[in-house]
């Protein structure tokens, strides 16, 4: 072995000694945890193999739950993005000065307790709450109305949860957007709606994907939210998985709907990438077919 | 194939008065070169032409047409960007097709010009690669492919060739000339460099610190007659004496009466404070004695650098002045040789110096 080779080896050996923590923790704390899940899901009570618990999940309260969860995270990503889109263009192009107190305010959130903040939800959605006195005092509502413990105030919790997580990561690319490109779109003859469209958003699509993915995965596993403001009334995936491990106590079928739905979340992921990737990503123009004389 | 005329244009930014009451009218179908020091401006008056920004105060006219408050769209106007600007999510096709994909241009026609147009800029090649795969040279090629596609009434360069290294420089601004010669646009060429400016110019502006637009000309007038000492300085080198007005000629403290042409203005007169510009090729060098020179001084050389094609001498004379002369190395074995402290002699004539107001 050559000099630079032993130099090389050493050098990526290196590399990795710093990436052994991390490695450590998510093989400890994930991987071994999962497996361990997979492999109570092929046990019955008597610790013999079956597959009894994946027979069971073959009930249609299972997939209107599937449904439900990926029904609620889709849309709160699609809301979320429709919301901080406009808000990370105008922090990143339309702000100078108060850019930093702005970007504060987005942040005092991730500093209070998610059940602080859902309990002041509840004061807002409350049937005598806030929002149903502005409503009323509008004249809009003639009489105070549910809000509380409906999907729509589990829908709308959702995305104002996360909608710091689509904000971040779009704003961190517009921020960094060459405002020459821009410039060039409108010089060449774009107005700036198709400067908007043609040049903007296909440059900053990483962070709406990054933000995308920030909001839908774990919406789709939430749990707390449905729990506390949807008053537990409508099951969510999360719920479920709650529901059987710490309540029915039956393990086995909760840890194949665990397996069941991480799949159908792959799946998903796998689908929007491609998604983002073969249809809304290219913008190349269809080409008669001009090919290159060598 | 546009004139631009600027009438009384003003823009600050934030307080800071950048252009002040600027009128100048570019001719239509001419290279027309921008020229100042970085800071001076020039490229906020690209901006105000481009559309990127807008006059606080005057009027800008594309032929007869005021534009000054058409938005950037629907000027037809285009910019080649000092860093190119290419949209980076497209390849070469699409970013030289954007203009005419935005004005909905049947696809087998926009695909034609494209073709013809990289033909044109020696790219057809590259034409599905993307942007990062080109070279510095190949990118600004791009560019103006892309600025000139869509047949723009003027097309303006902000500093185009500042990224690329000499050799690729002179090449592309030959390639420069022969395209505008070609499509006869009005080009609005902005540049600190006085070597570029004067190679593609056929008129040019001198922009001094301040914004303000000093002397235009073609190359050759602004170099051989400068109206400013800005001028004389900024563009080429010179050496300028101070002195005085004094019975038809001109006269340095401590060097006498040097014969000049003085020139019929309104501020030459009997006793006026001016400036003599000398260039340094116009002098002439020699360690004998010469004839037939209306100017004539003795001197120390003090420094020599040597230029390849040329040699230039700094020569101290009798009032202290350091004089810069060069001179063209025509011979390989020259006649005679000048060394550092050799007492030399300097010659040239009344007519190839300019006197300027001081």
């Amino acid at each position: 072995m050559k000099q630079w080779q032993a130099q090389n080896l050493l050098s990526q050996a290196r590399s990795f000694f710093w990436a052994i923590p991390a490695v450590v923790w998510q093989i400890l704390l994930l991987y071994i945890p999962l497996v361990f899940v997979l492999l109570h899901s092929f046990v019955d009570t008597e610790s013999q193999f079956t597959l009894a618990h994946y027979a069971a999940l073959f009930d249609a309260t299972h997939f209107i739950i599937l449904a439900r969860s990926l029904a609620l995270a889709a849309t709160t990503a699609i809301i979320c993005l429709i919301v901080a889109y406009p808000v990370a263009y105008f922090l990143s192009f339309y702000v100078s000065r108060l850019k930093n107190v702005l970007l504060f305010f987005l942040i005092i959130p991730f500093w209070t307790s998610l059940l602080v903040q859902l309990y002041a939800w509840f004061t807002i959605l409350d049937k005598h709450g806030f929002l149903n006195i502005i409503l009323q005092k509008l004249g809009i509502l003639g009489e105070p109305y549910h809000l509380l413990n409906t999907p729509f105030a589990v829908y709308l919790v959702s995305i104002y949860c996360y909608i710091p997580f689509m904000i971040m990561p779009i704003y961190s690319i517009l921020e960094k957007l060459d405002i020459r490109l821009r410039e060039a779109s409108l010089d060449l003859g774009a107005t700036r709606w198709e400067t908007f469209m043609r040049v903007t958003v296909p440059l900053s699509m990483p962070g709406i994907k990054t933000g995308f993915f920030l909001v839908f995965i774990p919406a789709f596993g939430e749990f707390v939210i449905p729990v506390l403001l949807g008053g537990g009334k409508q099951l969510y995936v999360g719920s479920l998985i709650t529901h059987y491990f710490l309540v029915s106590r039956s393990s086995g079928l909760g840890a194949a709907f665990t397996w069941l739905s991480s799949m159908i979340l792959i799946i998903s992921t796998v689908v929007m990438q491609w998604l983002f990737v073969r249809v809304i990503m290219p913008r190349k123009t269809k080409r008669v077919g001009y090919e290159i004389t060598k | 194939m546009r004139s631009i005329r600027l009438e009384n244009v003003t823009k600050s930014y934030d307080g800071d008065i950048v252009i002040e009451n600027l009128s100048l009218t570019i001719p239509s179908g001419k290279f027309f070169a921008l020229l100042g020091p970085s800071g001076s401006g020039k490229t906020s008056l690209l901006r105000l032409i481009a559309g990127f920004e807008t006059a606080d105060s005057g009027s800008i006219f594309l032929g007869n047409e005021e534009i000054t408050h058409m938005p950037i769209h629907k000027r037809n106007i285009n910019t080649v960007f000092q860093n190119y600007a290419l949209f980076p999510h497209m390849d070469v096709f699409d970013n030289v097709a954007y203009g005419l994909t935005i004005r909905r241009i049947p696809k087998d026609i926009v695909e034609q010009k494209v073709v013809k147009i990289l033909k044109a800029v020696d790219l057809e090649k590259q034409i599905y690669k993307s942007i990062h795969q080109l070279s510095g040279g190949q990118q600004q090629r791009v560019a103006l492919a892309r600025a000139i596609i869509t047949e723009p009434d003027v097309l303006l360069l902000d500093e185009p060739l500042a990224a690329l290294d000499l050799k690729l420089r002179e090449k592309m601004l030959i390639e420069l000339i022969e395209l505008q010669d070609t499509l006869k646009t009005t080009f609005v060429y902005v540049t600190h460099d006085q070597f570029e400016a004067l190679t593609v110019a056929d008129y040019m502006a001198i922009m001094n610190h301040d914004g303000v637009i000093e002397q235009i000309g073609t190359p050759k007038e602004i170099y051989e007659f400068p109206t400013s000492s800005f001028v004389a300085q900024f563009v080429g080198t010179t050496n300028l004496f101070s002195g005085a007005i004094k019975d038809g000629a001109f006269e340095v403290q401590d060097l006498g009466l040097l014969q000049a042409v003085i020139p019929d203005k309104g501020w030459a007169i009997e006793g006026a404070q001016a400036l003599m510009s000398v260039r340094p090729e116009k002098i002439e060098i020699s360690k004998s004695k010469l004839e037939g020179f209306t100017n004539e001084f003795q001197g120390k050389v003090e420094a020599i650098v040597y230029h390849g094609r040329s040699t230039q001498y700094n020569v101290r004379l009798a009032n202290g002045m350091l004089l810069q002369v060069f001179e063209q190395n025509e011979e390989h074995f020259p006649h005679e040789v000048i060394d550092y402290d050799d007492m030399v002699y300097l010659y040239w004539q009344k007519e190839n110096v300019v006197m300027l107001e001081r």
